[in-house]
């Protein structure tokens, strides 16, 4: 498949980096190492000490194939079975662990996890079907984003094509900047999916306390979701939840973008009205039927909030207000807004698809060329090689959930068994 | 401000090179090599000398100073919701497959008069007011009556799921919306009463779109009343199967045209998306000849005709699927004839600059190909 020269099954126990967790006594690198940055040699000092340091002797190549820049994912994408209980015989040979070739198949991780695989910890969200915790792998210790939706509700809110459409999406995906999927399971009641834990937080919080992003800083973070807009639309997936509250910042201050629930594959055109009522896309509002190009106006939408701290089309009345004004499509630009900005976002926020960057002959290119983005050297930001502008104050790999918002805690027990009547509908899980 | 919570801890030293080529080794995980540093977060910005700094357009600090932010003079909304906002969603619906038995809208009969009556209560609604004349009326066929037999019956109550969208035939109703988001027990559990709903009125349109709470509870106030009702899935459908079985035509119709026979099928369906659906009376002129060619046509339902000054009579005839001023997609050279409709005629219109923006140059698109000038069927926009 498309994605396995890259993507290591963390499923599989032959990975390189499932014996490279962080040692607890590993030391800490002086201060001066930021010197070392851009000399051409520190590739292969690191990959030296790391060697030593963790004994792992795989590949290091084998992950990054492509150059996409897939291997430099935050270090919580080790596979939270470190061991890999109960379904690989092999597990604990650290031979094998070492000298297999990567998998090349399609990543299967139907039935791979169970509850006893991680330890719960407190609530980093709640959703409409359920909620996610922060979590601990009991075999390599390291934290994971648990999602937890209710088979019960997902039934009754009729979502269960997407929610099936989101473990698919997620599995097919492998981006910088999109959330990994590690493995799902189900039980009577849930299912579960287990995702990188990132630790920065939403970025819904960041312009919430900021208010609104100056304009660099909102371009960084557009910039980011652009590329992976570009990844998703070349592989035929359509996002279609774009906002702030689906963007998180990994540690380094990176964005990933999280919540697969409408993601689908969309070739042409789609029909369903799903999104956030101030994202929607005029022709997801007048049921028209709809391409991928919906993202981009979302994107649109999404600079604007982060630029003004509120979005275009929004009304205290009622949603029926805000879908009249994404219909009217008249979009006021505060004064203090950058003139290429405003260029830019005229030119997404438009019904007129054959006006609408993005969708257009050049596609995401149009996007990316804009002059607002003119100063992006997008090679490098692919591989996260620009710094964020905003590093979250978080300790990396502790399972810092300081920058999450608190809920309430659910008192229901994970792993229940019994009666099951929508097991059926998810056979994926 | 964010930065003013930051504790004085750098979580991180970011580790990756500028040179990520293909011949460095690849780092799997960077964790190893992060580190707690006690001291502030700007210690990259003293990263100089022979090494060129890495590529930032931003600041580097972890923050940026404080912006003026929500004020009216900014232009931010009052009363703005600053809470995270919910996803909401349809059921997932497919579009019936021509031929397929399935399905097929329901029809409940009405008179003239109530079409007519339900269609002036819904005219100014969002979801109803660009519906074009087929939809609207299979839409207002659909909707089903439902008597309400007394008083005090809620026909919806706030917090519910909604899935239906009423209009008030007959009776009224008052609205209560309690502050709490749902009607509560008690004698005061329906909240205040914020509206009264009469014949013509309506209620409950969000429900046609998703399945959201509803907003308010809405409770008769006569001892017979009646409404009309439609439900989600029935609407979506009926939509969504009446543009499902257009973009069909389309893309039929756009197959049948040689000057477009080299696009691939995805480039099609772009064109589809874009195309504007326009109406004409009996008898208007759709090209004008000698104007300049700005527009393409494809002809979805009525008749039309070209003349050409000096030639008496019409020198073509057009209907469902043919199409016309399809040169125009090319240059704008003169129009070589009119178009003028016979009947009423529905035409779909693709103008050259979007045609342009979505497909690239026109030379890109013809992929040299010849595109031989098919005087025969196009007279109208043959260019001389």
């Amino acid at each position: 498949m498309r994605h396995s020269g890259r993507c290591p099954s963390p499923l599989n126990p032959d990975l390189p980096f499932q014996l490279s967790f962080p040692h607890p006594t590993q030391p800490q690198w002086p201060q001066s190492l930021s010197n070392l940055l851009s000399m051409p040699s520190l590739g292969g000092l690191l990959k030296k000490r790391r060697t030593k340091d963790s004994q792992d002797l795989g590949k290091p190549d084998s992950q990054n194939h492509d150059g996409s820049g897939a291997s430099m994912q935050p270090a919580s994408h080790a596979s939270p079975q470190h061991s890999g209980t109960g379904t690989h015989e092999n597990a604990a040979s650290i031979d094998n662990i070492i000298h297999q070739e990567q998998p090349k198949q399609e990543r299967v991780t139907k039935g791979k996890y169970s509850q006893e695989d991680f330890e719960l910890q407190r609530t980093l969200g709640t959703g409409s079907f359920g909620r996610v915790h922060l979590v601990q792998s009991n075999h390599n210790h390291r934290f994971y984003a648990m999602k937890v939706l209710k088979k019960a509700q997902v039934v009754k809110m009729k979502q269960i094509e997407h929610t099936n459409d989101e473990r698919r999406m997620l599995n097919r995906v492998r981006h910088p900047f999109l959330v990994t999927l590690w493995g799902t399971w189900q039980d009577s009641r849930n299912l579960y999916m287990v995702m990188d834990f990132v630790e920065g937080g939403e970025l819904f919080s960041l312009l919430r306390k900021s208010q609104r992003f100056p304009n660099p800083v909102a371009k960084f973070y557009a910039a980011e979701v652009t590329l992976a807009l570009e990844y998703l639309h070349a592989h035929q997936i359509i996002y279609r939840d774009l906002k702030p509250e689906n963007l998180l910042l990994d540690r380094h201050g990176h964005l990933k973008i999280t919540d697969f629930g409408f993601a689908k594959d969309v070739p042409d055109i789609t029909w369903t009205l799903c999104g956030t009522p101030d994202y929607l896309a005029p022709e997801v509002v007048s049921s028209k039927g709809y391409n991928k190009s919906v993202d981009w106006w979302s994107l649109g939408i999404l600079i604007f909030e982060m630029l003004c701290g509120f979005t275009p089309f929004w009304d205290s009345g009622s949603p029926v207000k805000i879908y009249e004004n994404i219909l009217r499509g008249k979009v006021k630009y505060p004064p203090y807004l950058h003139a290429d900005a405003v260029d830019l976002l005229s030119q997404l926020i438009t019904s007129d698809l054959t006006k609408r960057l993005g969708n257009l002959h050049g596609g995401p290119s149009d996007v990316k060329n804009h002059a607002w983005f003119a100063e992006v050297t997008w090679d490098r930001l692919a591989r996260k090689d620009i710094d964020a502008p905003y590093i979250p104050p978080i300790r990396g790999g502790q399972g810092d959930a300081s920058q999450y918002d608190k809920y309430p805690e659910e008192t229901e027990h994970y792993g229940q068994e019994g009666e099951d009547p929508y097991g059926h509908l998810f056979p994926d899980f | 401000m964010a930065q003013n919570s930051a504790p004085d801890l750098t979580p991180v030293i970011n580790t990756r090179a500028g040179d990520k080529s293909a011949s460095t080794p690849k780092i799997s995980e960077d964790d190893e090599f992060e580190v707690t540093s006690p001291t502030n977060l700007t210690f990259r910005q003293s990263n100089s000398g022979a090494v060129p700094p890495r590529h930032c357009f931003v600041r580097r600090r972890g923050s940026w100073p404080p912006l003026p932010g929500r004020s009216a003079e900014q232009g931010f909304p009052t009363n703005y919701a600053l809470g995270r906002r919910t996803s909401v969603s349809a059921e997932s619906l497919n579009p019936t497959e021509a031929g397929s038995d399935s399905w097929s809208p329901p029809h409940h009969p009405k008179t003239e008069e109530q079409v007519s009556r339900l269609k002036s209560a819904v005219s100014s609604n969002f979801l109803f007011s660009h519906l074009d004349d087929d939809q609207s009326l299979t839409v207002l066929n659909a909707l089903v009556e439902k008597p309400i037999p007394a008083k005090d019956i809620k026909v919806i109550s706030q917090g519910d799921a909604g899935d239906y969208f009423y209009i008030v035939e007959k009776g009224n109703f008052d609205v209560y919306i309690h502050p709490s988001g749902a009607v509560q027990p008690g004698p005061d559990g329906l909240g205040n009463k914020v509206a009264s709903i009469g014949p013509g009125g309506s209620f409950g349109e969000l429900a046609l779109m998703y399945n959201a709470p509803r907003a308010a509870t809405v409770i008769s106030t006569e001892p017979k009343s009646t409404l009309w009702a439609l439900d989600r899935i029935t609407f979506r459908r009926i939509l969504m199967d009446s543009a499902f079985q257009r973009r069909r035509m389309y893309e039929a119709f756009l197959e049948e045209v040689p000057l477009l026979s080299s696009l691939k099928p995805y480039e099609r369906s772009k064109i589809a998306d874009a195309l504007d659906t326009i109406k004409y009376t009996a008898n208007s002129t759709i090209i004008h000849e000698g104007d300049p060619g700005d527009a393409f046509y494809l002809l979805e339902s009525g008749e039309a005709e070209a003349t050409k000054n000096g030639v008496s009579g019409a020198v073509k005839n057009y209907r469902r699927g043919d199409y016309f001023g399809e040169l125009a997609l090319l240059d704008d050279k003169p129009r070589q004839a009119s178009i003028t409709t016979k009947t009423d005629v529905k035409v779909a219109r693709l103008g050259r600059d979007g045609f342009k923006r979505l497909l690239g140059p026109v030379e890109g698109m013809m992929r040299g190909a010849e595109y031989e000038l098919d005087s025969n069927r196009s007279p109208v926009s043959k260019a001389a």
